[in-house]
């Protein structure tokens, strides 16, 4: 099926660009290359040179810089069609991308306020980071469940269709644990996301800082921004894909 | 529940009976308006209150003191004082609306305690037009029940608002403050020291 998979050729990146200019284009993809374990110093190679050297599936690669760069582009189904396991792969990167590196950036700054930060601003800007805490505590509790439940689940299933290893053990837990029960619980990490920019940006008193706090502010954009993405890739391509897995193993089970 | 602003308020009560005039004022206790009253028994005294009480904005006026053409009584009111808004209590809705606010014979408890919160609370608002992100006193009051974690239910039952308005309004102040959760909404409250953090419920 990945063989035969046809890029769309009208999109901006295709096998063909160069990867320099990718980056030249939207820098905002960086992290994302950087999720796929790509180092820079790519000289003249193309895409489809550079994950050959990292053993990366270029149509997936593609597929994901080129709906991050351009919000109108979804390709659900093209999506649909790469292993779980690639899906779950990069989802889980991406994870480890927020907690290693956004998180603790954001905290770096925060913190680096509340030392420079004025006495009468203090009481703001430790409101801002118990909150900033809060919503860290849910963000980890969040991934880890996925990372540690969620993910393993989709692997078992799609090991458990290659080796058509159909136990009564394997139906039990589809019907018990579905990934539907999953995407209702899925609840929207972005709330309190945007409520800290707001809090920053209408609510916050003038602040000695400037600097910092811009730095601060963009870092939570680019977040938001980078998890609305990421969800949408979990609720719109993984959900649906593990879905459908789910119902060929129970129809499998059921013929068998 | 502090109205600060509202307890220098002037109130006309224009009603024959006293019993009526009393009945006026238990509801203004109950939606928390402590108000300089003037009483008045007649269409004449009614006149010469909103004509002599300086800085008087609110008129509560029962049918039985005006002429029977309504509408002509409530234009003479409003003639002699320009900056009056009245609350008329009667049986039939006469045709000048935007004259005044009606309460009618089959309005329930609920609906004129509702009516008796917007005549008083809106003028508030519209006094705040010019900074349109500031909240009313109102929206105050429900976004710091909201911040000290009661739920619309017990809000509603706090300020003797229906659970329908409750949500309206926090649908008003979240539009205004740009901000959607409990906890962002909290920390906005102890921001602004509307709420003590030690209060907020666990």
């Amino acid at each position: 099926m990945i063989q035969e998979y046809k890029m769309n050729n009208n999109l901006p990146f295709t096998p063909k660009t160069k990867m320099a200019d990718v980056i030249h284009l939207d820098y905002r993809l960086i992290p994302i290359i950087g999720r796929f374990g790509i180092d820079f110093g790519f000289s003249n190679k193309t895409v489809k040179e550079v994950c050959d050297d990292y053993k990366i599936n270029v149509c997936f690669f593609l597929e994901i810089i080129n709906s991050y760069h351009n919000h109108e582009y979804f390709p659900h189904a093209e999506l649909q069609n790469f292993k779980a396991s690639l899906i779950v792969d990069y989802l889980s990167n991406t994870h480890a991308y927020y907690l290693n590196v956004k998180v603790p950036e954001i905290e770096g700054y925060i913190a680096q306020i509340k030392k420079e930060v004025s006495i009468e601003n203090l009481k703001n800007i430790e409101l801002l980071s118990n909150f900033f805490s809060e919503y860290k505590a849910e963000l980890v509790n969040h991934l880890n469940r996925e990372d540690t439940l969620v993910f393993p689940y989709i692997s078992f299933l799609e090991e458990t269709l290659k080796h058509r290893n159909f136990t009564a053990n394997v139906v039990h837990k589809i019907k018990e644990e579905s990934i539907e029960h999953y995407a209702r619980h899925h609840e929207n990490m972005e709330l309190k996301l945007s409520d800290l920019k707001n809090l920053i940006i209408r609510h916050l008193p003038p602040i000695v800082c400037k600097e910092i706090c811009q730095k601060l502010l963009t870092e939570l954009f680019r977040l938001e921004a980078d998890l609305e993405d990421h969800s949408r890739i979990e609720d719109k391509v993984l959900v649906p894909k593990v879905m459908l897995l789910e119902q060929q193993i129970l129809e499998a089970s059921e013929t068998e | 529940m502090k109205q600060s602003e509202l307890y220098k308020t002037k109130v006309c009560i224009a009603d024959k009976h006293f019993i009526h005039r009393l009945g006026v004022k238990t509801i203004l206790s109950v939606i928390g308006i402590e108000p300089d009253l003037y009483e008045a028994d007649t269409f004449i005294s009614t006149m010469s209150c909103l004509k002599d009480v300086e800085g008087i904005k609110f008129a509560v006026v029962a049918q039985d003191i005006l002429d029977p053409d309504m509408n002509e009584s409530i234009l003479k009111l409003k003639a002699i004082n320009q900056d009056i808004k009245l609350l008329v209590v009667c049986d039939d809705c006469c045709k000048c609306q935007t004259n005044a606010l009606f309460i009618l014979e089959e309005d329930t408890r609920q609906q004129v305690l509702e009516k008796f919160q917007s005549f008083f609370y809106d003028d508030n608002e519209e006094n705040t037009e010019s900074n349109s992100d500031l909240l009313s006193e109102r929206e105050v009051d429900v976004l710091k029940a909201v911040a000290l974690g009661y739920s619309n239910k017990e809000i509603a039952e706090k300020l003797f608002i229906s659970i329908n308005t409750v949500i309206s309004h926090r649908k008003n102040i979240t539009e205004k403050l740009g901000i959607k959760t409990i906890a962002g909404l909290t920390v906005y409250a102890v921001m602004n020291d509307l709420i003590k953090p030690e209060n907020v419920k666990g």
